[in-house]
């Protein structure tokens, strides 16, 4: 579950666009913003080591944001993330209030072992949950454990933490257990490849040797 | 081997290799991936030596997403050619891969094998790559 403990302080910029973003960041603050409810949006710098810290392993963190001394509850809507440093770039963040129900993604792991021979995907990496901000689960759990061939998890079939509602449709495949094709070996697939060089040859000799 | 079934235009210029991957920064469909660390034209056939020496690797049971396409033709004159006489004739089909974009995915194999089928793939690859996972990000 989702801590109500990840305090970060924020503080709000007058200063916008790249330039200023940029400046920013070299001070080793995150540009954020933050809105929701009907208010104006906030411009705000969050520390980037802690606000990395806290989102690094749970993309629905809920914050506790203490604003020069006043405090907000948010939400990660979008982050912003470096393709190859893979550090904050901008984060985007919405309000909540406590009790409040909001609409999620929520990343689904699998857990155990298909029957012997088979193997699976997964469809659906996450899944929409309506839940409670305050009580948001980090993940779905799905148990793969002993599916056969053709065996389908649809979303309907989650076990879902109490007080979450599905938003997903619930016949959406999060999990397909198939039984995979066997790659040819080197051997093998040199021998259909010189195989399929001798046939256009040999059918090109035919054709020369009719006219 | 990977090539566009139609084209509009035989010839076209160099595509810029500037920047960084605006999409396909994080891994869409499998468990594992490589990731490209510098740009560079990527070949139909380094994507396909790559293709193979995973998928020999893994023999059974993993399922592979290439998610680059060599849409770019690139051409070259002959050799002892003079300078001139228009545009040479198109030779290579290549994907143009910015930093961060993930080119390869696997999934439905345990962590080890995937590391072991994609080191091998990466030395298919003309440019730095790294391993990367679904959850946790870096390795």
């Amino acid at each position: 579950m989702a801590s109500n403990e990840n305090r970060v302080s924020a503080s709000v910029r007058s200063d916008f666009g790249k330039g200023a973003a940029r400046r920013t960041r070299r001070q080793g603050l995150t540009p954020a913003v933050l809105y929701g409810h009907g208010t104006d949006p906030v411009h705000l710098s969050l520390p980037t080591h802690e606000t990395w810290l806290i989102l690094k392993d749970n993309p629905n963190a809920l914050l506790t944001l203490d604003i020069d001394g006043k405090t907000e509850l948010a939400l990660p809507r979008d982050i912003q993330r470096h393709p190859v440093r893979w550090t904050l770039e901008h984060v985007d963040l919405i309000l909540v209030r406590k009790g409040e129900k909001v609409v999620v993604d929520v990343p689904v792991h699998v857990e155990g072992e298909t029957a012997s021979g088979t193997s699976y995907t997964l469809e659906a990496s996450s899944i929409s949950l309506e839940a409670e901000a305050t009580h948001l689960p980090e993940y779905i759990e799905v148990s793969v454990e002993g599916l056969e061939d053709g065996d389908i998890i649809r979303a309907g079939a989650l076990t879902l933490p109490e007080g979450s509602a599905l938003e997903t449709d619930p016949e959406t495949a999060v999990v397909v257990v198939y039984v995979p094709r066997e790659e040819p070996s080197e051997d093998e697939a040199e021998d259909t490849e010189a195989s399929a060089a001798e046939a256009p040859a040999e059918a090109s000799a035919e054709s020369s040797d009719e006219s | 081997m990977l090539i566009p079934r139609r084209t509009k235009h035989r010839k076209q210029h160099h595509p810029k290799r500037s920047g960084v991957a605006k999409g396909g920064t994080t891994i869409a469909f499998g468990d594992y991936g490589i990731q490209a660390l510098e740009p560079a034209y990527v070949t139909n056939r380094q994507i396909e030596a790559a293709r193979i020496a995973m998928t020999r690797h893994i023999k059974r049971g993993g399922k592979v997403w290439i998610n680059i396409f060599p849409d770019r033709p690139l051409t070259k004159k002959p050799a002892e050619t003079r300078m001139g006489s228009g545009k040479g004739s198109p030779e290579w089909w290549v994907a143009n891969v910015k930093p961060g974009r993930i080119m390869f995915e696997l999934a439905g194999v345990n962590e080890e094998l995937a590391r072991e089928a994609l080191r091998r793939a990466q030395h298919k690859l003309p440019m730095k790559t790294r391993f990367v996972r679904r959850e946790g990000g870096d390795v």
